[in-house]
C-alpha cells in the first residue's frame, strides 16, 4: 500500500513538473483562438502582419485573421454586430474613434498601460493613436514654382484647378478647418469655412486614387490638391514633377489613424496584446521607414530620412493644426449636404 | 381518379416550391422588410445608434428639401433621357440586326450584348479613359491643336448619359430583336404595295407591331438607368447627384442608414409605379390587338 501511494505521488510530481517545465513563465496558451483584426489592405496589412500578427501568433499560439476594407465598412460592421461583435481590433480614422467610444462600441484606452503612456500626450482620443500624418499640399512644380502656403490655393490663377478628395473624409474636414482659419474663424463656424472654401470654385477633380490625381497634376490639368502625407510621399517617387509641402500658416492639419479594441469582443486579452504590438517599437518604426506614417510612440527611434518625411518630434507635433474632431464628426451629415451643395455645386 | 392525381400533383408542386420560397424569403423578403422598417427609424443627434421609434422624418427630409427633390428630378430626367437615346439608337440597330446581318446575326448580337457580361465598372472605367481630360477624345483634340486644356466631358450629365446608353443599350436591343424577328417581311411588302412610303410603313405598321418590344425595352432601360450607381458615381465625378449616389453616400460614408433606406424606398416606389403603368399600357395594347 505504501509503495502504491509512493508511486502515485511520484507520478503526480512528474506530471506536475513536466507541465511547469513545458509552459513558458507567465504565458497563456491561446491555441485554437482566432483574433480578428479589421484594417486597410496593402502596405498597412503587410506591416501589421509582419510586426504584430506574426509575433503574436508565435507568442500565444492563436491565429490572427485580417478583415480588409475601408474604415466606413468597418464602422457599419461594428454597429450592425453591436450585440455580438466578430471583430476584436478595428483600425479607424481620427474622426470615427470618438464616435465609437461615445456609442459604447469600443473600450476606452487604458491610461495606466505602458502603450498609452508612450503615445504623445492628448492623442489617444477615443482609441489608441496608431500613426501621425499631416494634411499638406501636393502641387505641380511647373505651375506652382515655390512650395505653397494654404492661401496660395486661392490665387486667381489656380481657380478651378484644385483637386479634392471625396467628402466626407479627413481631407475634406481638414481643408474646411484651414479655410475657416483663413477666414478668421475655426471649424465651429461652418458658414465661414464653407464660404471661404467655395471661393476656390468647383473642384477640378474629386479624386479617388493617387494615380488618378497625380496623372492629371503631372499633365498640368490640376495645380494643387490638399492631401495627406504618408502614401503621397511614397507615390511622389514616380512623379518628379510633383512636390509636397507642409504649409506653416496655419500648419498641416493633424490626421491620425487609430487602433481600437472592440467592446465585448470574443478575444479581449489577445486584442490588448495585438494593440501593444501595434504601438510597439517594431511596428511603429516600420510604419515610419516604409510608408512614411509618423509614429505615435514618442520613444521610437527612426532613421534620418524617415524623420525628414514624417511628423515625429515634439516641435513638429506642436506645429500641427488640431481640429475639434468630436465636434467635426457631430456635424458630418450637415456638412456632407453643404459640401454637396456649396462645394460640388450639385 | 384523374382529380385525385391532379390534387396530388399540385401538392407535390407546392412542396417542391418550398426551398425556393424559403430562399427568397430569407435572402430577399426579410432584408426588404428590414429596409422598409429602417426607413422609418432615425439616429439621435451625435450618435450612429438606431432609434427604432417609427417616424416619417426621413421622407419629410427628402420631399421637403429642394436639394433632394432636385436629385430626384435629375435621376428621373437622366433615366428618361437615357431611355429615349436607347430607343433612337436601339430601334435602327435591332432592325439592322434582324433584316441585314443574315448569318452573322448571332455574332453581331453577341457583340451588342458584351457590355452586359462584364459588369458596369469596367466599361465605365473605359469611358473615363475615353472621355477624361487625358483621354482619347481630349488627347486627339489637343494633338490637333484645337484645345489647350481638356474639355469637361466628365462630371456632367452628358458624360453620365453616354455611360448609361453604353451600359443599357443591349436591354433595348434584345427585346426589339425578338419583336422584329417575329414580324414577317411580307408586312412591309404588303404596306408598300398599297402605296405606303417607308416612313409611313414605319409609322403605321412596323412601330405599332413592335409596341410590346418597345415597351419592354423602354421599361428595362428606364429601371436600369434609375437605379444605376456605378455609372453616375464614376462619370459624374461627384458633381451630379442621383438617388443611387446619394443613397451610397448616406449609407457608406455618412452612415445615416435610415435616411439611405428612405432614399432606396423612394426609388423602389418609382419602379413600382413604372411597373404598374407598363402593365396597364401592355394590357391596353393587348386589348387593342
Amino acid at each position: 500500500m505504501r509503495d502504491g501511494v509512493r508511486v502515485r505521488a511520484s507520478l503526480a510530481a512528474a506530471l506536475f513538473g513536466s507541465v511547469v517545465l513545458a509552459a513558458p513563465a507567465g504565458a497563456q496558451d491561446y491555441s485554437g483562438q482566432t483574433l480578428v483584426v479589421g484594417t486597410w489592405g496593402g502596405d498597412i496589412e503587410r506591416l501589421l502582419r509582419e510586426h504584430a500578427a506574426q509575433p503574436l501568433e508565435e507568442m500565444t499560439g492563436a491565429k490572427v485573421e485580417f478583415l480588409l476594407g475601408g474604415s466606413g465598412d468597418r464602422m457599419s460592421k461594428l454597429y450592425a454586430e453591436r450585440e455580438n461583435p466578430t471583430m476584436d481590433v478595428a483600425f479607424q480614422n481620427i474622426y470615427e474613434a470618438p464616435q465609437l467610444l461615445s456609442d459604447g462600441l469600443v473600450v476606452a484606452p487604458d491610461e495606466a498601460s505602458d502603450a498609452y503612456k508612450a503615445v504623445w500626450p492628448g492623442m489617444n482620443n477615443g482609441c489608441y493613436a496608431m500613426s501621425l500624418v499631416g494634411l499638406g499640399i501636393a502641387y505641380n512644380k511647373d505651375l506652382v514654382p515655390e512650395p505653397p502656403e494654404w492661401a496660395d490655393m486661392w490665387t486667381p490663377d489656380y481657380h478651378g484647378m484644385i483637386a479634392m478628395a471625396p467628402y466626407p473624409g479627413s481631407e475634406g474636414d481638414g481643408i474646411l478647418g484651414v479655410a475657416a482659419r483663413l477666414a478668421g474663424a475655426d471649424e465651429h463656424d461652418a458658414d465661414a469655412a464653407f464660404a471661404k472654401l467655395a471661393e476656390l470654385g468647383p473642384p477640378a477633380l474629386t479624386y479617388t486614387s493617387l494615380d488618378e490625381v497625380f496623372a492629371l497634376m503631372d499633365a498640368g490639368e490640376v495645380a494643387m490638391a490638399p492631401m495627406i502625407s504618408g502614401y503621397v510621399l511614397a507615390a511622389l517617387k514616380e512623379y518628379p514633377g510633383i512636390g509636397f509641402a507642409f504649409p506653416t500658416e496655419p500648419g498641416p492639419v493633424l490626421i491620425r489613424d487609430m487602433v481600437c479594441q472592440v467592446a465585448n469582443s470574443p478575444n479581449p486579452e489577445l486584442a490588448r496584446m495585438f494593440i501593444d504590438l501595434a504601438l510597439g517599437a517594431g511596428t511603429q518604426k516600420a510604419y515610419a521607414e516604409e510608408i512614411m506614417f509618423g509614429p505615435t510612440n514618442s520613444q521610437v527611434e527612426i532613421s534620418e530620412q524617415a524623420a525628414t518625411d514624417t511628423i515625429n518630434t515634439p516641435e513638429e507635433v506642436e506645429g500641427l493644426l488640431q481640429l475639434d474632431w468630436p465636434y467635426v464628426i457631430s456635424q458630418r451629415a450637415d456638412w456632407t449636404e453643404r459640401w454637396n451643395k456649396q462645394i460640388l455645386g450639385q | 381518379m384523374n382529380g385525385a392525381r391532379m390534387m396530388q400533383g399540385r401538392r407535390a408542386g407546392a412542396v417542391l416550391l418550398v426551398p425556393a420560397l424559403v430562399l427568397v424569403a430569407g435572402v430577399f423578403l426579410a432584408p426588404f422588410l428590414l429596409l422598409v422598417l429602417m426607413s422609418l427609424w432615425s439616429q439621435p443627434q451625435g450618435s450612429l445608434l438606431l432609434d427604432t421609434t417609427l417616424t416619417l422624418k426621413n421622407y419629410l427630409r427628402i420631399f421637403g428639401d429642394p436639394f433632394y427633390l432636385r436629385g430626384l428630378l435629375t435621376t428621373v430626367w437622366l433615366s428618361l433621357a437615357g431611355t429615349v437615346l436607347c430607343l433612337l439608337l436601339g430601334v435602327p440597330l435591332a432592325w439592322w440586326i434582324v433584316r441585314w446581318t443574315g448569318r452573322w446575326r448571332g455574332f453581331v448580337l453577341a457583340l451588342v450584348l458584351i457590355p452586359l457580361t462584364c459588369g458596369a465598372l469596367l466599361p465605365t472605367l473605359g469611358l473615363v479613359n475615353l472621355l477624361g481630360p487625358l483621354g482619347v477624345v481630349n488627347g486627339t483634340l489637343k494633338a490637333l491643336g484645337l484645345i489647350d486644356r481638356g474639355l469637361p466631358l466628365l462630371g456632367n450629365q452628358a458624360g453620365i448619359l453616354i455611360g448609361l446608353v453604353q451600359a443599357f443599350l443591349p436591354l433595348m436591343v434584345l427585346p426589339l430583336v425578338t419583336t422584329f424577328g417575329r414580324m414577317p417581311p411580307s408586312c412591309e411588302a404588303a404596306a408598300m404595295s398599297l402605296g405606303a412610303r417607308p416612313p409611313q410603313v414605319w409609322r403605321h405598321v412596323l412601330l405599332p407591331l413592335a409596341a410590346p418590344g418597345l415597351l419592354a425595352g423602354s421599361l428595362l432601360v428606364f429601371c436600369a438607368c434609375l437605379t444605376s450607381f456605378v455609372t453616375p458615381q464614376v462619370l459624374g465625378q461627384g458633381k451630379v447627384a442621383t438617388f443611387a449616389t446619394m443613397a451610397y453616400q448616406q449609407a457608406s460614408q455618412v452612415l445615416d442608414w435610415p435616411f439611405a433606406s428612405a432614399l432606396a424606398m423612394v426609388m423602389l416606389a418609382i419602379l413600382g409605379l413604372m411597373g404598374v403603368a407598363a402593365w396597364g399600357l401592355g394590357w391596353r395594347l393587348g386589348a387593342q390587338g
